[in-house]
């Protein structure tokens, strides 16, 4: 029993000496012993299990793997005095450790870094820029066959053509100025990038508005243009009326000319053979017109009267 | 040694032995036997090891296996056994599950299937066209963990890299398209640009992230802005119909005008066959008579004038025969009109000066 008890508390002994002397480093991590303040060997990199002397030996502990970096939304005026939010973020790891515990000790010390030079990078950069620079890529490219007539319209001149740099290059500038302001703490920055750029709160309206007049210039357009076309077609449509009516007429008036002038031929070539008789007989035909309300006043000589006193007529 | 083994008493609260006495039973009341004490913690200790030794992989997952803090290996599904005590320890990493990421919108579990205004989530949904204008754009990205050792040991934060470069990617690539185009025809290729540049990022990072879909879901103009744009449509449908009424109704008015104009022309037509039939009609008729004249003109001449007369005088209202050298002529019809005037005076003769 008493052994029992003594190989217990020898086990117990044992385990109490390996926790202040065994150290796990895990897959994440990369350590570096600090001994009475000062950093002792290379840093361990490798997974597992390390010793340590005790009591006058420390771990220190730092990640190993890509951390992420989110930067504060800030309102930065571009070169053309627009303003704007932008929101950057950041790529890092720490590849130094020594150098890191040495200039910032721990994380919260290199994130204010990060934050002062990224920030002021992003900020230098685009208020150096125009907004169009931010916004689009180098290989912008307007296909404007793609585009409706209306929307092709509203485009100006200075959009059809290349950005400068554009925005995958800008993301490379704000990278290479903080890299380059960065003091060497034992990191490394792997990328920044802009996450969102937006209008700050106050010109968002205004260029809603302009977005609603440049629609409703657009629709105002529309409606012109239906008008015209309408009344183009039925102007066209008068036209075409007019044109058929009248040559309608023209050709039933030469129709009737035409007949006209052969009737006047029949009756000339039938009534010339002896005009006399024809006009004998016409005019014959014509006393039928008078009626009632003629009063006719005819000489007793008239040789309707011939036979009337005498039958030798005279 | 007695100053230990007082030490070890006070520890494990044991009451001072006195002498050593062998003490059988329980005439002392409950009595603390180092063997009980430790058997049960033997047998805690047994149960706890077989408690962390034993575990399981679910079908959708993968385990990443780490002894002492290094990774060994990854465990499939099913039961698997490991060194107890937290030697060894299990993480588990859902790699057969497809992940989605929501952008501009959040899912409500089961009610409604999402947002119906892009409206949710203004600050990740907002962004600016490359003609700026402003633009409210909802996502999903849908993705895998590909390599499960990368994904926990890559990045500390892999999901909310993926976050951040979707808005990022997703930025640049509608920053770079007119705002017209993101709104009809541009979806697709912006979906497909997106999915490989966030997958070119998460490959480059190295954290074990594989996108497999970016899907646009609603694509529109910010709501206050929205009402213009449905403006533009209205008008267009309006610049249609406009045209349409208008050929429409050229469309019926010339068939009708062709119509009235080919009738026009048969009247004339009709007209002209008419006038040259009665011509001809006319002409044979004086022709025929004129032939007959002829063998016998002064017959005819009398006759006919005198058919002609007898038809048109008692047609005529009065006859009036004058006479030369008399200043007022005789009425030759006067009894005639005595007939037909009744009421009238019967004596009543015009007289002509």
């Amino acid at each position: 029993m008493k052994n029992i008890t003594y190989i217990v508390l020898g086990l117990v002994a044992v385990l109490l000496v390996t926790t202040r002397t065994a150290f796990v480093v895990d897959q994440a991590e990369q350590a570096i012993i600090v001994q009475l303040g000062e950093p002792v060997g290379d840093v361990i990199t490798a997974p597992g299990l390390h010793w340590r002397l005790p009591f006058i030996q420390n771990v220190r502990r730092f990640d190993k793997r890509l951390l992420d970096w989110d930067g504060d939304v800030s309102q930065i005026p571009t070169l053309g005095r627009e303003f704007i939010i932008v929101d950057t973020t950041a790529r890092w790891r720490i590849t130094d450790p020594l150098q890191f515990l040495r200039s910032v000790r721990d994380e919260a010390g290199a994130r204010t870094r990060l934050d002062d030079v990224l920030d002021s990078a992003a900020r230098d950069v685009v208020s150096g820029t125009e907004l169009e620079e931010i916004v689009r890529s180098a290989d912008w490219q307007v296909d404007v066959s793609r585009l409706s007539v209306e929307d092709a319209a509203a485009l100006e001149e200075a959009d059809l053509q290349r950005p400068k740099k554009g925005r995958g290059q800008l993301e490379k500038d704000i990278l290479a100025t903080a890299v380059q302001q960065m003091p060497n703490i034992g990191i490394e920055i792997v990328d920044v990038r802009i996450k969102r750029i937006n209008y700050i709160e106050s010109v968002r309206g205004q260029v809603e508005s302009r977005m609603i007049s440049e629609r409703q210039s657009i629709a105002a357009r529309f409606r012109s243009e239906g008008e015209g076309r309408s009344q183009e077609i039925l102007g066209n449509m008068e036209k075409e009326l007019r044109r058929i009516s009248s040559e309608a007429e023209r050709r039933a008036q030469e129709i009737i000319g035409a007949a006209d002038a052969q009737a006047t031929k029949i009756f000339g070539e039938a009534y010339g053979r002896d005009p006399a008789f024809y006009a004998f007989s016409k005019t014959l035909e014509s006393y039928s017109t008078l009626g009632e309300n003629t009063t006719l006043m005819i000489d007793a000589k008239s040789d309707f009267f011939k036979y009337l006193e005498s039958t030798s007529g005279r | 040694m007695s100053d230990a083994r007082d030490l070890i008493d006070q520890i494990l609260k044991r009451r001072p032995r006195g002498p050593r006495t062998i003490t059988p039973g329980r005439n002392e009341g409950p009595t603390f036997e180092p063997k009980t004490f430790f058997g049960v913690l033997a047998a805690l200790l047994v149960v706890w090891a077989a408690w962390t030794s034993v575990y399981t992989v679910q079908p959708e997952e993968r385990a990443v296996i780490k002894r002492l803090g290094r990774v060994t290996g990854i465990a499939d599904p099913g039961l698997h056994f490991k060194l107890p005590f937290g030697i060894d320890t299990a993480q588990f990493v859902a790699t057969e599950r497809v992940l989605k990421q929501e952008f501009g919108f959040r899912t409500a579990s089961s009610e409604t299937p999402r947002s119906q205004f892009a409206g949710g989530y203004p600050d990740e949904s907002l962004m600016l066209t490359g003609d700026l204008n402003i633009i409210q754009v909802e996502w999903v990205v849908q993705y895998q963990i590909s390599d499960a050792v990368q994904f926990l040991y890559g990045m500390r934060e892999p999901t909310k890299t993926l976050r951040d470069l979707s808005e990022s990617v997703m930025r640049r690539v509608v920053g770079n398209r007119i705002g017209s185009d993101v709104l009809t025809v541009g979806r697709i290729e912006i979906a497909n640009t997106a999915r490989d540049e966030i997958q070119e990022a998460m490959a480059r990072y190295d954290n074990g992230i594989r996108v497999i879909a970016v899907q646009l879901q609603d694509v529109v103009p910010p709501p206050r802005v929205q009402p213009a744009f449905n403006e533009v449509n209205e008008a267009r449908q309006e610049l249609e119909r406009m045209v349409n009424d208008a050929t429409r109704q050229a469309n019926e008015a010339i068939p009708r005008a062709d119509g009235t104009a080919k009738r026009t022309i048969s009247e004339a037509e009709g007209y002209a066959t008419e006038r040259v039939n009665r011509a001809r009609g006319e002409a044979a008729r004086f022709s025929a008579v004129l032939t007959e004249y002829r063998t016998v003109p002064e017959v005819t001449r009398a006759r006919l004038y005198l058919e002609a007369l007898t038809n048109v005088l008692p047609k005529i209202g009065s006859v009036v025969v004058v006479q030369d050298g008399q200043l007022s002529p005789l009425p030759l019809l006067n009894l005639r009109d005595a007939q037909r005037l009744p009421q009238k005076a019967p004596e009543k003769t015009p007289v002509k000066p």
